[in-house]
């Protein structure tokens, strides 16, 4: 256990919207998110002594600024005394975080600056995506020659689901309604017109079962968020967000090697999080899941314990998940409504998580949120990372 | 468009004997000499025990689907001209090891969970040939 609980708080959030902007650089949409996070702390620029750029992978000359000080220049950070970068694909958030929080309590650094921003709607086209993700993170020798690729990787998880536990088509398309539900109330969202269960099950199969419209979207975009010491926080603001709990399990590197492809390390990472927090599902207000694709959406819902293996599309389906619903899930709409925007792409659900605690979420604000679970995991799945959060320490 | 040449495995110096005997028409993997556990993917030492008395043994070749798919759609752009094509996770119950491959030689929607299969050897390359599965000649 890492003992992290409470020691550490989140400040600041800051987000651009998530699109198609051909006329502004990665630099941009990472420099516009970072200030705004500065801004939203109310701190002096200055008292920022550590910088943790995400990896920005599929852009390498961006990545290389990220890594070479860039964000560091730009902002005209007096302080700095580390500026080192943090990748774990879609797990970045929750890696991040808890990075974040260990050097803070160890004293190793007092106010972090995270942040995430690429540039992947703009910087690739589609067939040059799929290209790119039927390459990153699958294994050459055993997986790409035979065709592996991000649809066909959540395809099988899918069929194998489906097969087990009796889970329907009209269950996975429910996930992607829900998430739209949230995205329709979200600014920084790129799809918010609502979504119907028959119009995704139209769309057309990419990898049977999955659909077009099952299917995150590449845009450009960044978020980025302020850690310091509890004990600061409170200095700064009146509604720090608490760290309370992280727990996480890497599984493999071979997607094919992964033995249950219906479950992960879920269940495990939650006991590690939500045994540190001192807090089990039940005690959630809000739900942030990491969603590439609906099924794992889905299972990791499922495993954290919200409900029974199985039940989970039901829930998705009458509504339990939508806005006013008893367990708010994944309430920017995801990256199947905001929008992918790369490797770290799971740090927007971080900072949606940061933003509804702090009550600064607008029109789809969760009245009363004090707790909530984030969760990513990278590459072709393979990790399972969760996180808990509070507005007070339990 | 041009048609993209299929990847090639990109192997190491540990993984050259499988793939000399996929060219020979033996799917092969490895076997722990110590703590007796049945290695696949190979390995530089057995990932159980970090023993390297790792010794060669073939598979009988027989498996079942664990997990298909079918690629209708947004295939890479080297196996767009393949479409429809199935991707499966074959398990070789009597090892205890699975791994990635296409199912062939059959309609690729008549590919079901637990359905067995077997090995079928497909030339990729002078260097490389995959191990594929059909449905099992029934027993
Ligand atoms: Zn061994």
């Amino acid at each position: 256990m890492s003992d992290l609980k409470g020691k550490v708080a989140i400040i600041g959030i800051g987000e651009v919207p998530t699109g198609r902007f051909p006329e502004a650089s990665a630099i941009y949409h990472a420099i516009e998110s970072a200030r705004r996070a500065i801004r939203d702390a109310g701190i002096n620029k200055d008292n920022i002594d550590y910088v943790l750029p995400c990896g920005a992978v599929y852009s390498p000359p961006f990545n290389t600024e990220l890594i070479t000080g860039r964000v560091v220049e730009e902002l005209g950070l007096k302080n700095v005394s580390k500026n080192c970068q943090v990748f774990s694909g879609g797990s970045t958030s929750s890696c991040g975080i808890d990075i974040a929080a260990s050097l803070i309590n160890s004293k190793a650094a007092s106010t972090v600056l995270f942040v995430h921003a690429d540039r992947l709607g703009t910087g690739v086209d589609l067939q040059g995506g799929i290209d790119l993700f039927a390459t990153a993170g699958i294994s050459h020798e055993w997986e790409v020659p035979f065709g592996q690729h991000y649809s066909s990787i959540a395809a099988l998880a899918m069929t194998r689901y489906m097969y087990e536990t009796g889970c329907t088509d009209e269950h996975l398309a429910a996930v992607c309604v829900s998430n739209r539900k949230w995205a329709e109330l979200n600014p920084h969202a790129f799809f918010r017109k609502p979504v119907t269960i028959e119009e995704i099950l139209s769309s057309k199969v990419l990898s049977t079962p999955l659909r077009a419209k099952q299917s995150n979207m590449l845009f450009d975009g960044g978020a980025a968020f302020i850690v310091t010491s509890a004990e600061r926080a409170r200095d700064i603001t009146e509604r720090p967000v608490y760290l309370l709990g992280e727990g996480g399990i890497v599984t493999h590197f071979v997607y094919s090697q992964e033995p249950d492809i219906t479950r992960f390390g879920w269940a495990r990472a939650a006991e590690k999080a939500f045994g540190e927090a001192g807090l089990t599902a039940a005690d959630m207000d809000i739900a942030e899941i990491y969603d590439s694709y609906p099924i794992y959406e889905l299972i990791a819902f499922e495993e954290l314990g919200f409900c029974k293996r199985g039940d989970g599309g039901e829930m998705f389906l009458r509504g339990d998940t939508w806005p006013g619903g008893k367990i708010p899930t994944t309430t920017n709409g995801g990256m199947l409504s905001q929008g992918h925007t790369g490797g770290g792409g799971g740090v927007a659900i971080l900072v949606e998580t940061f933003r509804q605690l702090m009550g600064k979420a607008g029109e789809r604000q969760v009245p009363n949120a004090r707790f909530a679970v984030e969760t990513g995991t990278g590459g072709t799945y393979m990790d399972s990372q969760v996180s808990v959060f509070g507005t007070e320490i339990p | 468009m041009p048609v993209k040449p299929k990847p090639v495995p990109v192997a190491t110096a540990w993984t050259m004997p499988f793939w000399e005997g996929t060219r020979n028409g033996k799917l092969l993997y490895q076997k722990c000499g110590d703590c007796g556990t049945n290695v696949f993917i190979p390995r530089i030492a057995c990932s159980r025990c970090f023993s390297e008395n790792l010794e060669w043994v073939e598979s009988s070749g027989r498996g079942t689907v664990f997990s298909f798919t079918v690629v209708e759609n947004n295939a890479p752009s080297a196996f767009i001209a393949d479409m429809p094509f199935v991707i499966a996770i074959v398990k070789m119950e009597e090892e205890g090891v699975q791994m990635l491959t296409n199912i062939v030689e059959c309609d690729p929607y008549e590919v079901r969970c637990d359905m067995p299969v077997e090995v079928v050897f497909e030339k990729l390359s002078d260097e490389f040939t995959l191990p594929k599965f059909r449905p099992a000649a029934s027993r």
